[in-house]
């Protein structure tokens, strides 16, 4: 059974935005809020992915959004799955592509098989799900796009919303004035510290979409389960104009309040690590969520950022931005 | 060739799904169903079944992952018992909703508080608002049988639903009997192969489970609960092809036994009809002319079927072995919609009901002959006096 040869894809990296696929596989017509980032976000995962993919989609925004109405945005195959189970519906599709191979029934290349979760349905709602799939050794990539919060309904606070962010969840008040007071989990962390049969993990943002798709093929391309975390921003939960899209999640990668990696069998490699990175406050400024901070709160939050960029400075090596080397499976 | 083996109800209620040639099996550890998916895991493990073992995290996934797996065109397997079936319960809804004609096997046990391995009807009966096929065995034979049955029914396309094929705890889950099991060539003309409709699909891209208005939502249920309608027929079909077939003698809905001339009646679900048969023999040498009504499924409800065979019966005894606290009749499920059934016939039976065999409890012999003499002072007084008795306290 083991011995079988699935035809898994292969799908070689995008040297220049050239080379680029022209097809769009998440087409015009949904429904969500002028500058989303996780609209865009699944618009460059869907387009690297290409034609032969289903995708997984969990309750949230990029549900409820995207296939209002009996229509959506998808080219390709797409069902829906609870918020809570993501990696497991994902796990019983791959399971039937694997038999249906095996039994001669499907004879064509094995599909692309993408969860498109948010963060809460990766990494709280849906994290047994999700855990459970990698650990199975599931040919799945697992995408958490992190808009960081229960945004579908109404901006609750998630465990990847940033300390000191206004939610619906948690407001500002005389008692507690930051807001949210925890810090965020840290969701490739927790994929990599406990799955041994994940070998490919990776962070991206919509700010850097040759990055992202990339990122998204060499994910494909690994025989096995993998994980891309991605920075969606959010107009409509973080409070900023929604020309800011794309600026938002550069500054959170200059500011260090985001870091892009690959970390492929026990390996990082850092890319666009900013020579200077600049205050915390330069991003948080713009975001109505933070707007209620005194400075003591910011400084709080640039200890926390600096504590987690000491780790890129020390420990790996920066190395050359993508394209990344084309994947063995 | 078919043939006859001794096992219990686990044991066959792989074999049926190992007949079936299941091809996705998601399994999660809870007694009693437990050995179902020990069979099967060896089944894989020697190679005389060609499937995808999945260890699910929790019953939530076992159902995930089938649902994936029914959506993506697999004949998928699984199973669970107790708070199993209801951690589960979120995906109900969504997998019958979906039609994902996935089966799932049920060994019935005790919800908690407390912790308590017995068999009884509760865990299950609570998934009957979802839109599955629901129905209980009375013996590992039917238990075999039914999960043909049950594939056949639920993957028509007339039907395209999911099925809890139940079995009790124990009862008939760990007691071994005889079993005949059906040649290949028997499976094959009865079941066909699994056509999904509208997979998951890399050459026609389907979309599965979108958002609706809200004035999208009524048409939907509508059409959900019309399916409902249809399924007696193909229950009807599939069983009388099922008995051609093996060689059986099925009643598609409800098993009688001696309700022809019946002045009172048990109206009962699983296996404690074995000891409920016993008993009406004795009452009958008594002189009672005492009958038996053994329900076969649940989903779909056999209304007009019950109707027919216990219109004439003077007084019925509902053996409840399932809780619905603060419900109607303050007792069990299976007297609401009895009741609800005999309403519009001219002449009504009297119906009570009794807790029996709560916890996974014997009912004894002796318990029936107490029901039995209940039963005989309704018909006698002409009166219902209570809605409710509990048995062996
Ligand atoms: C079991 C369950 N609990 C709660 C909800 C309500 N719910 C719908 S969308 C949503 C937010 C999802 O958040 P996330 O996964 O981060 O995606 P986002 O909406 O932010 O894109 C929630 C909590 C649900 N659909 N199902
Ligand atoms: S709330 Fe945020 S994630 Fe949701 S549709 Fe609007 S911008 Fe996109
Ligand atoms: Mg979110």
């Amino acid at each position: 059974m083991q011995a079988f040869n699935y035809k898994f894809q292969q799908l070689e990296p995008l040297k220049s935005f050239k080379r680029v696929p022209v097809p769009e596989m998440y087409v015009p017509g949904h429904r969500t809020c002028a500058g989303c980032g996780p609209a865009l976000n699944y618009r460059l995962v869907a387009k690297a992915a290409g034609k032969e993919t289903i995708f997984i989609g969990p309750t949230g925004c990029m549900y409820v959004a995207n296939s209002s109405y009996l229509c959506t945005p998808y080219a390709v195959s797409w069902i829906h799955a609870q918020i809570t189970n993501g990696g497991a519906v994902a796990s019983g599709i791959e399971a039937a592509f694997k038999v249906a191979a095996r039994k001669g029934r499907n004879t064509g290349v094995f599909p692309n098989i993408i969860v498109m979760a948010g963060d809460g349905g990766s990494v709280d709602i849906g994290l047994q799900a999700m855990s459970g799939m990698m650990y199975r050794n599931h040919k799945v990539l697992f995408i958490c796009y992190d808009n960081e919060s229960y945004a579908n309904t109404g901006i609750q606070t998630s465990p990847t919303t940033p300390y000191g962010a206004k939610t619906t969840f948690t407001p500002p008040g005389k008692e507690i004035p930051e807001g949210k007071v925890l810090f965020p989990k840290d969701p490739p962390q927790l994929v990599i510290g406990g799955h041994p049969a994940v070998k490919y993990v990776a962070t991206t943002t919509i700010a850097h979409p040759l990055d992202l798709m990339n990122k998204v093929r060499k994910a494909l391309s690994q025989p096995g389960p993998t994980f891309l975390h991605m920075l969606a921003t959010c107009p409509k939960g973080w409070l900023f104009p929604e020309h800011l899209t794309k600026e938002m999640a550069r500054l959170a990668v200059e500011t260090g309040m985001w870091t892009l990696y690959e970390w492929e069998n026990g390996t990082y490699k850092y890319t666009n690590v900013p020579k200077k990175y600049k205050p915390v406050n330069e991003y948080m400024k713009h975001q109505g969520r933070f707007a209620h901070l005194k400075p003591e709160h910011i400084a709080k939050m640039q200890a926390f950022v600096d504590e987690k960029i000491k780790n890129v400075k020390q420990a790996i090596a920066v190395a050359a931005p993508v394209p990344t080397a084309r994947q063995k499976a | 060739m078919a043939k006859e083996l001794i096992m219990t109800g686990c044991r066959a209620a792989a074999e049926g799904a190992k007949a079936a040639e299941v091809e996705v099996i998601c399994s999660f550890p809870i007694r009693p169903y437990t050995a179902i998916m020990m069979e099967l895991a060896k089944m894989v493990a020697d190679g005389e079944l060609n499937a995808e073992f999945i260890h699910g995290e929790g019953e939530h996934a076992q159902l995930s992952v089938v649902l994936g797996a029914a959506a993506s065109g697999a004949r998928a397997y699984t199973g669970s018992s107790g708070v199993g079936v209801t951690y589960a319960m979120e995906i109900y809804s969504p997998m019958a909703g979906g039609r994902y004609p996935a089966q799932m096997a049920i060994a019935d046990r005790t919800l908690d508080p407390p912790g308590d391995f017995g068999s009884e009807h509760t865990d299950a009966m609570c998934t009957r608002d979802q839109g599955w096929l629901l129905g209980w065995a009375d013996s590992p034979q039917e238990v075999y049988d039914n999960t043909l049955i049950n594939y056949r029914v639920g993957e028509d396309h007339r039907v395209m639903l999911p099925q809890m094929v139940c079995q009790e705890g124990y009862f008939v889950s760990h007691i071994p009997d005889k079993v005949i099991l059906g040649d290949q060539s028997q499976v094959k003309k009865f079941l066909p192969p699994y056509r999904p409709i509208g997979p998951l699909s890399t050459t026609k891209p389907v979309s599965h489970g979108p958002q609706i208005r809200p004035d999208q939502g009524a048409p939907m249920d509508a059409m959900r609960a019309a399916v409902f309608l249809d399924v007696p027929k193909v229950i009807e079909e599939a069983t009388a092809d099922f008995n051609r077939i093996f060689g059986r003698n099925y009643d598609p809905f409800v098993d009688q036994y001696k309700l022809a001339d019946a002045e009172i009646a048990f109206f009962v679900m699983g296996a404690h009809a074995n000891t409920c048969r016993k008993a009406v023999d004795r009452l009958r040498k008594q002189g009672v002319k005492a009958g038996m009504a053994r329900l076969r499924w649940v989903r779909p409800w056999p209304t007009h079927q019950l109707a027919n065979a216990l219109g004439h019966v003077k007084a019925i005894g509902v053996v409840e072995t399932s809780t619905s606290y603060g419900g109607a009749m303050r007792g069990g499920n299976l007297i609401h919609e009895l009741r609800a059934s005999l309403y519009d016939l001219d002449q009504r039976p009297l119906v009570t009901s009794f807790m029996a065999g709560l916890g996974g409890e014997t009912i004894w012999p002796a318990d029936f002959d107490y029901m039995a003499k209940v039963l005989t002072e309704m018909v006698k007084e002409k009166k219902t006096k209570r809605y409710v008795y509990w048995i062996g306290m």
